[in-house]
């Protein structure tokens, strides 16, 4: 029988919770940003804020999960280890790309533009390419176990350019568009709160995301063990 | 140190007896110089000119991906792979010795590849020949340690000759931007780019010691 992240039992307690956290943190975002002050100078736009910034943290979110998997993975070589850097990886790549298509809407009506090769969205673009190739891999590779394997190292790469993302501004500079991060006080009065809600609801997003993945990885399994009757 | 001396000597004693990667691949960076030439609107003007270093890495990189790929590729034939793998040598030194012997493969087609470019883009490279020298094996080097990791992955993949650009291309992008970047400083004045070679310096340490460490993950019998 394989080994099961969590027993089914606590796997559907853990999702139930996860989902009603969700629900309430989600009501209490929604409440806080539709009473956030609007941006003097960009208008209403400016609170495609709350859904671009969270999806950016819960893709980093995700492709660490792939990295700390990866390293455990390889570390000691056990299935659920790949299984939930698949699932981070997976849910990251989601969180990044609804991350890259909320940017532009913004972009249009700020910068003027759809997109720009702001060092910040090139290394954003580049990350979603890595991640897009992590799971490309998995699914040319065959073999469960050298899968899990390659793609623990690639995933193990890749996660270099997320420092490198969070960092661009500062490395690459001059030409950004971007502002700076967010120790450097770049949001308006009153909207701290709305955007520690905003943020608070896409962690809760990406952990119930990853939650149901996993459950899925393992059903997924567990329908393939009972298949061979083991 | 002495698995790393065998691979280079071994990868490059083949190399010298059959010559087929270098062929191929300088053919194939020269036709690419030359379709850039084709494709772009009024050929050589100072506006192409400025954009030579980016198009010239570009060649470099499409020349690599073809070697790289056949670098393992090589060893699957009498399943040579799984003798490696089952060497007992650190797997490290087995990959330090095939990334050597790619930038060495590499390095020739590209001071061909960069004659030529000067010449079809009339691009004077001799005065800063040396500093461009440099500046090209810097950036090959990054290119090779990461490019050798991907190929050994994909060697052992459905549609390797397909996922090996997908894989490496986007890890590519820090030693890419620095090479470029590097490179167009270097033309455009004649300087040495300290900052960009600094740059290109980290990259490349870190990609050589991040597929050291893991290489010996992706070799398997």
């Amino acid at each position: 029988m394989p080994d099961a992240p969590f027993p089914p039992d606590s796997r559907s307690r853990s999702l139930w919770v996860s989902g009603l956290l969700l629900v309430a943190v989600g009501l209490w975002c929604a409440v806080a940003v539709a009473g956030a002050p609007s941006d003097a100078t960009q208008g209403v736009v400016q609170k495609i804020l709350y859904v671009h910034v969270p999806c950016a943290f819960a893709a980093y979110l995700g492709f660490a999960t792939t990295a700390v998997c990866s390293a455990l993975y390889l570390w000691k070589p056990q299935e659920r280890f790949d299984r939930v850097a698949a699932s981070g990886a997976e849910v990251g790549v989601l969180f990044c790309t609804l991350n890259i298509l909320s940017g532009p809407i913004w972009a249009k009506a700020t910068w003027g533009h759809w997109w720009a090769w702001d060092p910040r969205l090139t290394v954003t673009l580049m990350l979603w390419f890595i991640y897009l190739a992590y799971l490309l891999l998995r699914s040319f590779t065959e073999g469960s176990e050298r899968t899990a394997r390659f793609a623990a190292v690639y995933g193990l790469l890749g996660f270099l350019a997320v420092p490198l993302n969070y960092l661009a501004i500062d490395l690459f500079g001059g030409a950004a568009m971007h502002p700076d991060n967010l120790e450097r006080d770049s949001l308006g009065a009153g909207m701290g709160l709305p955007f520690l809600a905003s943020v608070v609801t896409g962690i809760a997003a990406f952990v119930y995301l990853l939650l149901l993945r996993v459950d899925l990885g393992a059903r997924k399994l567990d329908a393939a063990a009972r298949e061979l009757g083991v | 140190m002495s698995t790393l001396l065998a691979i280079l000597w071994k990868d490059l004693t083949i190399e010298l007896r059959s010559r087929e990667r270098v062929l191929a691949m300088g053919v194939f960076s020269l036709l690419v110089v030359v379709v850039f030439h084709f494709s772009l609107p009024g050929g050589a003007t100072s506006a192409t000119r400025d954009t030579a270093p980016g198009l010239l890495w570009i060649a470099y990189v499409f020349a690599a991906l073809l070697g790289l790929g056949r670098s393992f590729s090589l060893e699957l034939e009498n399943d040579a792979l799984s003798g490696i793998a089952m060497a007992p040598a650190e797997q490290g030194w087995v990959f330090l010795g095939k990334a050597a012997a790619n930038w060495v493969i590499l390095g020739v087609v590209q001071a061909l590849t960069a004659l030529v470019f000067g010449l079809v883009f009339q691009l004077d490279l001799a005065p800063v020949a040396l500093p461009l020298a440099g500046v090209v094996a810097l950036g090959s080097l990054g290119l090779c340690a990461v490019g050798t990791l991907a190929s050994a992955v994909a060697a052992r993949t459905r549609l390797r000759e397909v996922i090996l650009p997908v894989l490496l291309l986007p890890v590519l992008w820090p030693v890419l931007r620095g090479a470029v970047r590097a490179t167009s400083e270097l033309l455009a004045t004649g300087e040495v780019p300290f900052e960009a070679i600094q740059f290109l310096i980290v990259t490349d340490g870190v990609y050589l010691i991040v597929s050291f460490l893991v290489f010996e993950y992706v070799l398997d019998e």
